[in-house]
């Protein structure tokens, strides 16, 4: 049924210079389908996304908007035909109304002038149809990336779209956040909005999708139905071979206790944090977004600093004043922002490495070039980064990649005794994801303590030898492992004022 | 969210907070000297200090988009030459064209300063920097060491002279149409996106090169119309003119709550920051403090009111983090 | 803990010599092509000429090494011109009061140490605000002391001139601050490019953040960069007082620029983290060099800062040209 095809792209190519980003691929969008796009980081989803909303023109392939061909000389053609993207990193202006966000590129104006009651009305009332709880006079950047997302999505309606796209839009998310977002997805596809997301989740697809495509190495592998592909099928389409054990966690007799919180406090972030981690154990540290799980373990590494209460390693108090000083005694964080935080991305890899460790390897304040080469070396070697010199430079390095360069940059820290993962996996390819498991559970055979702090509920429950739950700055219970499950952590993890439904 | 509190919406908003510090500044100075408040003065602030207010509105829309423009005064200066030169030679002495001819001097400086920004994407400190000592250079080049008097410039001069309206006018214009068209016009409130999020305003099809020349375009008209008017006013023409005056432009914007990285400011701002500035300056004498340690206040008081930026907004950031429930 | 597929990376440095040294080579060649200038245009372009002529102009570049770190690390400093008016100013004070030229001399240097102390204490402080914000301050905060000591006069003559003569000396042709300018560029160009320290500010100017992460003390290290240029800047106010015999409240005034524009020219990005102080040092007597050369075929001096303003932008706009031309693979 052609009628029914709202957009449909065929053979579109497009190149970069030296590479190419998408390989003979072809899409078709249903009217009023919800239709998910998965596939490994770099399998060319984003170009794909850009290709459709006209900010990339494609060197080869047409494009199909209702039956007609149509060519995209900028983005404000696809838009003026009701293609809108909501976009994983924030295409906000924090400094701006949310009234202006929405209407930033299309503002109504009478005779040169804004009319600014008028938007102010219009605004508030699509963000009734979301069922917002905020107002339109909010500066964007006050709001919370959930809130944000939520105005993003306004602002797609605002221009009347057709067509919306969501790239990984649960991402930055809580599970009622999500439900949310699922619910204002439902009632999108009710009003015959088609929609098309990206998403790494597995839930996302199942929760909202009828078909699937997947890209893979930037080609088009299929379209499939998803009550018709099962999740192995699914995860071998997207990564090309099978995956046999995605959690390879190694049975470990846990040695004696190697790090410990007592009553650590910071004000408005957390309270009376309490926990320990034994050598050659892996501890979970999870929560709902906002828990403050990234706070606690920023505060324990000096990286902020706590009000009140101990951290102590290997039996030893520490005082941590810097950051350098958690490092010296062992305490080594592997940070949540890997592009921001944990990599420097216009150096190269070897000289990421060894950042923290060249004044050891200095002689009297003079870089030991040599040797560090050869160390940066051994350590990117034993993680297996797919790289090709320690001189490639960290930007040009997939997530995965880069996950795993900073797991180096750890390693070659001798003294390191405690390693905490703050989401080593976000924004991970399936492929590289099961490579740092099994370098976690590596890292757990040579007896070291390894906290992970994570969001996503699988890699929790598969990798941890006991959970810690955070709610609201406050640790509402630990699991073993033989007795967690996805609904006791949930319980733990939620508000009080949720729970009495 | 919660509603807002009267008080905090109050501090808030930083042109609130500085009306105020405007009132207790203009209240101190009247207790100490109580003809201080007299027509004559304020027209005198307003006159002494026209070209200040008069750039700050091009500043505060180059630092709107994350910008910065230290050439302003070597474009005066150009500009202010010629114009000097022009009737010292006696070319041309009317006054409106005189205006016309200088602003587009400015234009054309400006423009330049914002192509090289824009699209050889050259930091903006490091251009306006060569423009600097380019635009200077050009106005010594064409004085070839003379310089317009007085005399060359009568008639001309009466448009500027004490008492006379011409300066009031210009800046009540100008404050005008910035004020309108930097919060109701569409090209305005680019200048904002631009200056908030760049790559988002380049996909949301705004022009973002095209934004970013304009306002260093505006700029340098702006800074050639100051020019002229500095002509007029000081009834003299030399290539030094104004020379190190940049610095008090980017004061009186700092001071209005213009934010250097962009997307922060507004025109109501900028007037209060150049203002308080002004009135600080003619304060000092009354005060006792004489007119040589005036630079040194006014450097103390600029670091003081961003360092109390600062320390207010930790201890709100404090306050809101003990009040979280935990 | 092998790596599970046995993949082996290169650790052999490619070879990057010509590549880094482009940029520095470029200069080079222009430093050569000024100095066949001046030969051509002007009889009077010998070595001894040339060097007498530089003296007043070297004591900048002693700046310049400082500045260089401060760019690297991303920061700014436009308060430097009003350091060294306040240096000098004090100095002369000082020693026209009667204190002993070595005292007088210490005095300049520590006056410089204090406000550059000043602004890194500011600067590490009060990291929320721009340090052009800052500097900008203190620009004014310190002319404004050396206008206030200066009083209605405006300006100082050094009495005993024959003590701040000392420093004018020079060895052969020589100028002693030309060798003061070899032996701190040897040591500044050292240290940014061979210690931890160097390596700290390139860190810290690509990704403060990151840098944090990995355990360097950011704010330390730009506290002692600010004192480093302060102290610099003390040096040159000391050098500048043997040249000028004297201060007033212009002295320095505009140095701030000429030396980021030394240092940009020489291949350091205000944005932080690249180039180097040896493209610095070359940039810095390429332009000293072809002032003399303008100068003595008695070229109008702002026509002369007409031409380094251009030959500014030129030099910031040929990568942006280059990348145009030739854009650089990169992965998507």
């Amino acid at each position: 049924m052609a009628e029914d095809i709202i957009l449909e792209l065929q053979g579109i190519t497009k190149i970069f210079p030296g590479v190419r980003a998408l390989n003979n691929v072809h899409f078709q969008l249903r009217r009023g389908e919800v239709h998910a796009l998965m596939g490994e980081n770099g399998a060319g989803k984003s170009t794909f996304i850009k290709v459709i909303t006209g900010v990339h023109a494609p060197e080869e392939g047409h494009i199909y908007f209702n039956g007609e061909e149509v060519h995209f000389k900028s983005t404000l053609d696809a838009s003026a035909l009701g293609i809108a993207a909501v976009y994983q990193h924030p295409t906000s202006y924090d400094d701006l109304t949310v009234t202006e966000n929405i209407f930033i590129g299309h503002e109504i104006i009478k005779n040169g002038i804004i009319q600014w009651r008028q938007m102010n009305k219009e605004a508030e009332a699509l963000l009734a149809r979301l069922h917002a709880n905020f107002k339109v006079t909010e500066e964007m950047g006050a709001l919370s990336v959930a809130q944000q997302q939520m105005v993003e999505i306004a602002k797609a309606l605002s221009t009347n779209a057709k067509i919306i796209i969501l790239d990984e839009p649960t991402a930055a998310l809580t599970a009622n956040e999500s439900e949310e977002l699922y619910q204002i997805v439902d009632q999108l596809k009710a009003e015959g909005v088609s929609i098309i997301f990206i998403s790494h989740r597995m839930e996302d697809m199942y929760r909202l999708a009828q078909r699937v495509t997947v890209f893979r190495d930037s080609q088009y592998i299929g379209t499939y139905d998803v009550d018709q592909i099962t999740e192995a099928e699914l995860i071998k389409a997207m990564v090309g071979r099978e995956i046999s054990d995605m959690f390879p966690k190694p049975e470990v007799t846990p040695g004696k206790e190697i790090f410990r919180l007592e009553n650590l406090s910071r004000t408005g972030y957390f309270k009376d944090i309490c926990m320990n981690v034994r050598a050659g154990e892996i501890v979970g540290l999870t929560g709902l977004v906002g828990a403050g799980r990234t706070e606690v373990m920023e505060a324990a590494c000096g990286i902020t600093k706590a009000n009140s209460g101990k951290v102590f390693l290997d039996g030893k108090e520490l005082r941590i004043k810097q950051p350098v000083d958690a490092m010296k005694a062992g305490l080594i964080l592997l940070p949540e922002d890997r592009r921001t935080q944990g990599l420097i991305q216009t150096w190269g890899l070897g000289r990421n490495v060894t950042l923290p460790i060249q004044e050891e390897l200095a002689h009297r304040g003079f870089n030991d070039e040599k040797e560090e080469r050869q160390l940066a070396k051994k350590y990117l070697e034993d993680v297996d980064t797919k790289a090709v010199s320690i001189f490639d430079l960290a930007s040009t390095l997939s997530g995965g990649n880069q996950q795993k360069v900073v797991v180096a940059k750890a390693l070659a820290q001798k003294s390191m005794k405690v390693v905490i993962m703050d989401e080593p996996t976000k924004g991970v390819d399936v492929g590289a994801k099961a490579e740092i498991y099994s370098i976690m559970g590596d890292l757990a055979l040579q007896g070291y303590g390894i906290v992970l702090i994570s969001s996503e509920m699988p890699e929790t429950l598969g990798m941890c030898d006991r959970i810690y739950v955070m709610c609201k700055g406050r640790i509402t219970g630990c699991l073993d492992r033989s007795e967690a499950t996805q609904e006791k952590i949930l319980e733990l993890a939620m508000e009080q004022s949720q729970k009495e439904v | 969210m919660k509603e807002k509190s009267l008080w905090k919406k109050i501090t808030g908003s930083r042109e609130v907070s500085l009306v105020i510090v405007l009132i207790v500044l203009l209240a101190a100075v009247q207790t100490l000297s109580p003809s201080f408040l007299t027509a004559t003065n304020i027209a005198q602030i307003f006159r002494n200090n026209a070209l200040t207010m008069l750039m700050a509105l091009g500043m505060l829309c180059v630092m709107l988009t994350g910008g910065i423009d230290i050439s302003i005064t070597s474009t005066l200066a150009f500009s202010g030459m010629t114009i000097g030169l022009l009737q010292k030679y006696d070319i041309l002495h009317n006054t409106f064209l005189l205006f016309l001819i200088g602003a587009v001097i400015g234009l054309i400086c400006g423009s330049i300063n914002g192509m090289i920004v824009a699209k050889g994407k050259v930091a903006p400190i490091i251009c306006t920097m060569g423009f600097m000592y380019i635009w200077r250079g050009m106005a010594y080049v064409i004085s070839n060491n003379a310089w317009a008097s007085g005399q060359d410039v009568a008639g001309f001069s009466d448009f500027g002279k004490d008492g006379a309206i011409g300066p009031y006018i210009i800046l009540i214009i100008a404050y005008i149409i910035f004020f309108v068209v930097m919060k109701w016009t569409k090209f305005g409130r680019q200048i904002y996106a631009v200056g908030s999020n760049k790559e988002a305003a380049a996909i949301s099809g705004i022009n973002v090169k095209k934004t970013i020349t304009s306002v260093y375009a505006i700029m340098g008209m702006l800074a050639g119309l100051a020019g002229v008017l500095s002509v007029s006013i000081y009834a003299s023409a030399q290539p030094n003119m104004q020379y190190g005056k940049e610095m008090d432009v980017i004061a009186a914007c700092v001071i209005g709550g213009v934010s250097m990285s962009g997307g922060r400011g507004t025109v109501v701002g900028t007037f209060l920051g150049a203002l308080i500035i002004a009135i600080i300056a003619k304060a000092l004498p009354l005060v006792g403090i004489s007119s040589i340690a005036q630079n040194f206040v006014k450097g103390v008081i600029i670091l003081a009111v961003v360092v109390l930026n600062v320390i207010t907004q930790r201890t709100m950031d404090k306050q809101n983090l003990s009040r979280r429930e935990i | 803990m092998a790596g599970k597929s046995g993949r082996e990376i290169s650790a052999t440095p490619k070879g990057g010599i010509t590549k880094i040294l482009s940029w520095e080579g470029a200069l080079i060649l222009v430093f050569i092509a000024v100095i066949i200038l001046g030969k051509s245009i002007s009889p009077n372009y010998t070595l001894n000429n040339v060097l007498r002529e530089m003296q007043k102009y070297l004591p900048e570049i002693f700046m310049m090494f400082g500045m260089g770190f401060i760019l690297v690390l991303g920061d700014i400093d436009i308060s430097v011109g009003s350091i060294v008016c306040l240096c000098a100013t004090l100095t002369c004070i000082a020693a026209n009061a009667g204190v002993p030229f070595i005292l007088a001399a210490l005095l300049c240097i520590l006056i410089g140490t204090c406000c550059g102390m000043l602004n890194g204490f500011l600067a590490t402080k009060f990291t929320e605000l721009p340090t052009m914000i800052i500097t900008l301050g203190t620009q004014i905060i310190f002319r404004g002391i050396a206008e206030m000591s200066l009083g209605s006069g405006g300006s100082v003559s050094y009495k005993n001139s024959k003590d701040i003569a000392v420093l004018a000396k020079k060895i052969g042709p020589f100028p002693i601050s030309f060798f003061l300018v070899i032996i701190l560029g040897v040591v500044m160009i050292t240290v940014l490019s061979r210690t931890t320290f160097g390596r700290k500010l390139y860190a810290i100017g690509s990704n403060k953040t990151a840098s944090y992460y990995a355990g360097i003390k950011v704010q330390r290290t730009r506290f002692l960069c600010y004192t480093i240029l302060g102290t610099l800047a003390g040096l040159c106010a000391l050098f500048l007082l043997s040249a000028l015999y004297g201060a007033n409240t212009t002295t320095g005034q505009g140095f701030e620029m000429e030396v980021i524009a030394m240092c940009v020219f020489g291949g350091i990005a205000t944005t932080g983290g690249k180039g180097n102080l040896i493209g610095g040092l070359i940039a810095a007597f390429i332009i000293v060099c072809l002032r003399i050369a303008l100068g003595q075929i008695n070229m109008n001096t702002q026509l002369i800062l007409v031409i380094i303003g251009a030959m500014l932008i030129v030099s910031v706009l040929i990568p942006q040209i280059k990348n145009a031309l030739m854009p650089k693979k990169q992965k998507v």
